[in-house]
C-alpha cells in the first residue's frame, strides 16, 4: 500500500480524475472565471482547476453541513376508506457517501472539532452531520499562504496542524507530496503515483519543519470568556466596537465554525419537505419570537452574541473548546472591515472601567 | 493633497463637533486597502478620521438603518456625516423620501476622485499580503509580500467610479478639498456596462445572470449595505408570512431575491454601488439596478438623488402619462 | 425516541378544548400504542408539535406524567405554526418530538410548601406540576396557587378549578378589572401576591406568565423574603431544533430548549445573556 506519493504539478488533474473514481471528491476551485475571484469547495469535475494558491472564500463546512438539506419528507395520503380521511407518512431517508476533500486547510479541518462537539457528541446526536462526517476524509495542505488576517496559531491550531486530517499535502517546487496519515487513507493512494525521490522528500520535510515553526497571529484568547462576561453589559464597548456592522450574514456564512441553522417546512398540496438551512445570528429574524419580542433586537446584541458564542459560551459549555479556528474569513469578507481580533483582543483591556 | 484635505477635515470637524450629536466618517482598518466607518462623539478621536480613495463605504445608510440614529429625540443635535458625490445622492434620496430631514444632518461634502476596488488590486498584485497602500499622484503604491507595486489608479477604481457623473457632493454644508472633474458626462459612458450586456443575445444574457447569481449565498450583504433598502428587518426575503421565498438556495430563489431587491429600488437607486462592493461572491449586482436607472433616465428623464425637492417618479401618479 | 432526534412521531388529536378567545388545548396520543404506553416524562418537559408543511413549535406537556390517557398541550395563537394548529380538528394528525428539556425538580420540592404564581397562558407549565402534586398530595405541604388573567374570559382550565380545590389546593383567582358576575379577587397578580403574602419558610415559588408579570412577581417574592434559589420559573425563546444544536435559544451559554425551560432565579442571574 502506498503511504506517500509524488504528484507532478502537470499531472494533478489526471490524478484527481483517477481519485474521483474511487471516492466522491471535493476540491477548492474558482467560482468565477477570474483568477483572484471568489473560491469555494466544489465536487470535482475533470478539467476543473484546483485553486490551491490561497484560502478559499467559502469554507469547506458545506461538505458536511450543506447550506440547505432535506431533513424529512412528508406526505398526506388520501384514503377513501377508513376512519380518518388521510394518513400521514414521514420519512428521513438519507445517504452519506464516502467523500474526500482534497486541498483542505488546517484551519478548516480544526473548525470541525467545534462542529463535531456540537453535532456528534451529545446529548443529542445529529445523524445528518455525523454520518457525513464519518464518511469524509480530509487531505490537508501544509499552509504556506497565510496572510495578515490569519490567526490560526492564536486559537490552538497552526499552519501545519494535521489534527483531524487523513492525508497531508505538501506543495513542493514541482508538484505535491501526498502522505497518508491514517490507515483508511492509504488505499486511496494506490496506483496514483510513485513514492517521492529523496531530494523531493527532503524538501517536503524541510517545508513541514519550517511551516510548523510559524506562529500565525498574535491574538491572546486566554481569559476571554471571563472578560466577555464582564463586558456583556457595557453597551459603550459594543457601540464602540461594532456600530459599523451591517447586520448581514457574510461573517457567519463564510465562517467554518458557525453552524447555527434554521428549520422550515416547504410543501405543495399534500407533499413537502422539512429543510435545514444555514441561519445567521446576525439576522433580526433569528431570535424574533411570535409575540414580537426579540431578545437581540439590534446589531449590537447580535454581534455581541457572535463574539460570546465563539469565545465564551462554547468554551463554557464544551470544556474550553473555542468556537473560532482563526481562518480570518470574517475579517477578509466583512464589507465594513470589522476585525474580530480587535473586538476579542480589547475585551480584557480595562474591564473595570 | 490628501494630507491637506485630511487636515482640513479634522479642523472642520473639530469646530463643528460641539454642535453635533456625533460625526460619522471613515478611519483606517486592519486592511490597508479599505477603511472602516467610525462614529465619533469624543473630540480626541477626530484625528482618526481619514478620506481618500480607500473610503469606499457609503455612510448614508447608517442614518436610517436600525438601530436608526434618527430615533434619537427630535431636539437632539444634528449628526455630522462625510459624503462623497455618490453618497450624497443617497442622502438626497433619503431626504426626498422623508426618512431624514435636511436639518438633522451636517454634511461634510468630499469631492471624490474615485474609490479603490480591492479585487482589482488583487488581480494585479495577487491576494498576497498587502502591508501598506498609499496614493502618490495618479498611482497606487502597494507594498505586498516584500515587493513594491506601482499601479495606475484608473486601473483599480471601482466599476461605478469609471462612469461617474457626480464626483462632487450634490448637497453639503461644507466642502472638504478641491472640486473634482467628472469622469463621465454622457449616458453612454455611464451605462456602458449595461449597453455591453444588452447588446448580447438574450440567451447569453440569461446565461450570464444564471452563472453570476448562482454564486449568491443569500447573506443579504447587498441589501443591508444599500442605504435605500429601508425595509431591512421587515424584508419579504425573510418573512414567512407572506412567504415569497423559501430557504432553498436554488437559482429561482436567488433570482427572485435579487429582482425583488432591484425592483424595490426602481427610480430610487442612486448607483452608489454598495450592493456590488460588499458582495462576498463578487456578483455584479449593481448592474441590475443600473439597467433600471438607465430606463428611468431614458423613459422619464429622471435620475435619483439629484434634487432634494424632487419627487421620485414612482412616488407620483400622472393620469396623463403617455409612456406607461 | 428513535435515533433521529429530528424525526417526529406521528400523533393524533383526540380532543380540542377552547380555553379562551386565543388559547386552545389539544389532547393527543401517539399513533404507536406501544410507544404511548411506554412514554415517560417529567413535569415541565416540553414537546415540539409539527404541523407538516407549516413547521414546528414548542409547548409544555401540561398534563402530568401520572395521567397518561393523552398528552395535553395548550396553544396560544401568535405566529405561523400556532395559527395553523388553531385550524386543526380532532382526528387530525400531527408530529410530536417529546419529551424535551429539563422539567421541574419535583423530587427536591418534596416536603416543601409550594406557591404557584401564574398569569394567562403561563398557567400551562404550572398545571402539569400542580396535577402531579395533587396526585402525590402527601409528598407536599401547603399548595397555594395564585392565578390571574386579564378577565374571566382569559382564564384557562376553569373547568378544573373545583378538582384542584378538592385536591387540597388553596386556589386564589384574580382578574385585572371588575367583571360582571366575578366573585373572586380583582387586581394584578403582583398586588394579590403581596396581599396573600405567603410565608417563604420552607416554600418553593413556581412562577410563569407574561414577562412584565414575572418581573413584578420576582420583586414581590424577594420583598416577601424568598431567596433566589427558592424561585423557579420557565423561560421562553424562539426555538428550532429543540435539542441544543441549532443555536438560537441561548441565554449566555445555556440553551433554553435543552438546559431549560425550567430555571431557578439564581440560575438565571448566573447565566447572563439576553432574555
Amino acid at each position: 500500500m502506498a503511504v506517500k506519493i509524488f504528484i507532478a504539478t502537470d499531472r494533478l488533474d489526471s490524478v484527481l480524475e483517477k481519485l474521483s473514481t474511487k471516492i466522491d471528491l471535493w476540491i477548492p476551485a474558482l467560482l468565477k472565471d477570474d483568477k483572484s475571484g471568489p473560491t469555494g469547495f466544489v465536487p470535482y469535475e475533470p478539467g476543473k482547476a484546483v485553486a490551491f494558491d490561497r484560502q478559499t472564500t467559502m469554507s469547506l463546512k458545506k461538505v458536511l453541513l450543506p447550506q440547505v438539506e432535506t431533513l424529512l419528507r412528508f406526505e398526506y395520503r388520501k384514503e377513501p376508506e377508513g376512519a380518518i380521511n388521510s394518513t400521514l407518512a414521514v420519512e428521513d431517508r438519507r445517504e452519506a457517501r464516502p467523500t474526500l476533500v482534497f486541498g483542505a486547510r488546517p484551519c478548516d479541518v480544526r473548525a470541525l472539532t467545534t462542529l463535531d462537539r456540537v453535532f456528534s457528541n451529545g446529548p443529542y446526536v445529529d445523524p445528518y452531520y455525523t454520518e457525513r462526517r464519518k464518511n469524509t476524509l480530509f487531505a490537508t495542505l501544509v499552509c504556506r499562504q497565510t496572510d495578515a488576517k490569519c490567526f490560526c496559531s492564536s486559537v490552538g491550531g497552526g499552519p501545519a496542524d494535521m489534527e483531524g486530517s487523513h492525508l497531508r499535502i505538501v506543495r513542493t517546487d514541482d508538484g505535491y507530496i501526498v502522505e497518508a496519515l491514517t490507515k483508511e487513507a492509504q488505499s486511496l493512494l494506490d496506483n496514483l503515483g510513485d513514492a517521492p525521490d529523496a531530494s523531493r522528500e527532503k524538501q517536503a520535510a524541510e517545508i513541514v519543519e519550517e511551516v510548523s515553526r510559524r506562529r500565525v497571529g498574535d491574538l491572546d484568547t486566554e481569559g476571554s470568556a471571563e472578560a466577555f462576561r464582564k463586558r456583556f453589559e457595557q453597551t459603550d464597548y459594543w457601540v464602540q466596537m461594532v456600530s459599523q456592522c451591517l447586520s448581514c450574514g457574510v461573517c457567519t456564512y463564510v465562517c467554518p465554525t458557525c453552524y447555527c441553522f434554521s428549520i422550515t417546512d416547504e410543501a405543495e398540496n399534500l407533499k413537502g419537505e422539512r429543510l435545514r438551512s444555514w441561519d445567521s445570528c446576525m439576522f433580526y429574524h433569528y431570535t424574533l419570537e411570535a409575540s414580537g419580542h426579540n431578545p437581540r433586537p439590534t446589531k449590537l446584541e447580535r454581534y455581541r452574541n457572535r463574539v460570546g458564542h465563539k469565545f465564551s459560551y462554547i468554551p463554557e459549555r464544551y470544556e474550553g473548546l473555542l468556537g473560532c479556528c482563526g481562518c480570518g474569513r470574517c475579517i477578509r469578507s466583512c464589507p465594513v472591515s470589522i476585525d474580530i481580533r480587535q473586538v476579542v483582543g480589547h475585551l480584557k483591556e480595562n474591564t473595570n472601567e | 493633497m490628501l494630507e491637506t484635505d485630511r487636515i482640513q477635515l479634522h479642523k472642520l470637524v473639530e469646530e463643528a463637533l460641539p454642535e453635533l450629536d456625533m460625526m460619522i466618517g471613515w478611519t483606517e482598518s486592519c486592511d490597508p486597502l479599505q477603511t472602516t466607518p467610525v462614529f465619533i462623539r469624543d473630540a480626541k478621536l477626530i484625528s482618526k478620521l481619514t478620506l481618500g480613495p480607500f473610503c469606499s463605504q457609503n455612510l448614508a445608510g447608517y442614518l436610517v438603518k436600525p438601530p436608526a440614529l434618527e430615533s434619537v429625540p427630535k431636539d437632539a443635535k444634528p449628526i455630522g456625516i462625510c459624503v462623497k458625490g455618490c453618497d450624497s445622492r443617497s442622502l438626497v434620496a433619503l431626504i426626498q423620501e422623508k426618512f431624514i430631514s435636511r436639518d438633522r444632518v451636517r454634511i461634510f461634502g468630499i469631492p471624490c476622485r474615485g474609490t479603490i476596488d480591492w479585487r482589482k488590486v488583487a488581480q494585479r498584485v495577487g491576494l498576497s499580503d498587502v502591508k501598506s497602500a498609499t496614493v502618490e499622484d495618479d498611482f497606487l503604491v502597494i507594498d505586498a509580500s516584500g515587493t513594491t507595486h506601482r499601479i495606475g489608479l484608473e486601473d483599480v477604481l471601482a466599476r461605478k467610479c469609471l462612469g461617474c457623473r457626480y464626483p462632487n457632493p450634490i448637497i453639503q454644508d461644507v466642502l472638504v478639498g478641491q472640486v473634482a472633474t467628472p469622469r463621465s458626462s454622457s449616458l453612454e459612458t455611464t451605462y456602458r456596462d449595461v449597453d455591453a450586456l444588452d447588446n448580447k443575445p438574450i440567451e447569453e444574457r440569461l446565461a450570464f445572470w444564471q452563472s453570476e447569481l448562482d454564486r449568491c449565498i443569500r447573506c443579504y450583504a447587498c441589501r443591508n449595505a444599500c442605504p435605500l433598502c429601508v425595509c431591512q428587518d421587515k424584508c419579504i426575503a425573510e418573512t414567512r408570512e407572506p412567504r415569497w421565498l423559501t430557504q432553498r438556495v436554488g437559482l429561482p430563489e436567488k433570482f427572485l431575491f435579487h429582482f425583488i431587491h432591484a425592483m424595490h429600488l426602481a427610480g430610487r437607486c442612486t448607483g452608489c454601488g454598495e450592493c456590488e462592493r460588499v458582495c462576498p461572491m463578487d456578483i455584479p449586482v449593481t448592474l441590475i439596478k443600473e439597467k433600471l436607472n438607465k430606463i428611468m433616465e431614458e423613459m422619464l428623464g429622471y435620475s435619483a438623488g439629484l434634487d432634494p425637492d424632487g419627487v421620485p417618479p414612482l412616488l407620483t401618479f400622472n393620469p396623463g402619462e403617455t409612456e406607461i | 425516541m428513535n435515533n433521529n432526534p429530528y424525526l417526529p412521531e406521528l400523533a393524533t388529536i383526540q380532543e380540542i378544548i377552547t380555553e379562551t378567545g386565543n388559547i386552545r388545548t389539544l389532547r393527543i396520543t401517539l399513533n404507536d400504542k406501544d410507544r404511548m404506553e411506554r412514554f415517560t416524562f417529567r413535569p415541565g418537559q416540553v414537546g415540539q408539535i409539527s404541523v407538516f408543511g407549516t413547521g414546528e413549535s414548542t409547548f409544555v406537556i401540561n398534563s402530568p406524567p401520572t395521567r397518561k390517557d393523552y398528552l395535553q398541550f395548550s396553544v396560544m395563537k401568535a405566529g405561523e405554526v400556532t395559527s395553523r394548529i388553531h385550524q386543526l380538528n380532532a382526528g387530525d394528525q400531527v408530529g410530536l418530538r417529546a419529551p424535551l428539556g429539563n422539567g421541574f425538580g419535583f423530587d427536591e420540592m418534596k416536603g416543601h410548601d409550594i406557591l404557584f404564581v401564574g398569569g394567562g397562558i403561563g398557567m400551562a407549565p404550572l398545571r402539569t406540576l400542580l396535577l402531579y402534586m395533587i396526585d402525590n398530595r402527601a409528598d407536599y405541604g401547603d399548595i397555594t396557587v395564585i392565578y390571574g388573567a386579564r378577565s374571566p374570559k382569559d382564564m384557562c382550565y376553569t373547568y378544573e378549578f373545583e378538582e384542584w380545590r378538592a385536591g387540597g389546593v388553596n386556589l386564589i383567582l384574580t382578574v385585572d378589572a371588575e367583571f360582571p358576575g366575578w366573585k373572586e379577587r380583582v387586581g394584578f397578580v403582583p398586588t394579590v401576591l403581596s396581599e396573600v403574602a405567603p410565608s417563604p419558610n420552607n416554600r418553593i415559588a413556581v412562577v410563569c406568565g407574561p414577562p412584565i408579570m414575572i418581573k413584578f412577581v420576582l420583586f414581590g417574592l424577594t420583598e416577601l423574603g424568598f431567596e433566589d434559589q427558592q424561585i423557579i420559573t420557565t423561560l421562553e425563546k424562539r426555538m428550532k431544533c429543540g435539542i441544543g444544536i441549532c443555536g438560537r435559544c441561548n441565554a449566555g451559554s445555556k440553551y433554553v430548549c435543552l438546559d431549560g425551560p425550567v430555571f431557578s432565579y439564581d440560575q438565571i442571574r448566573a447565566m447572563g445573556g439576553e432574555l
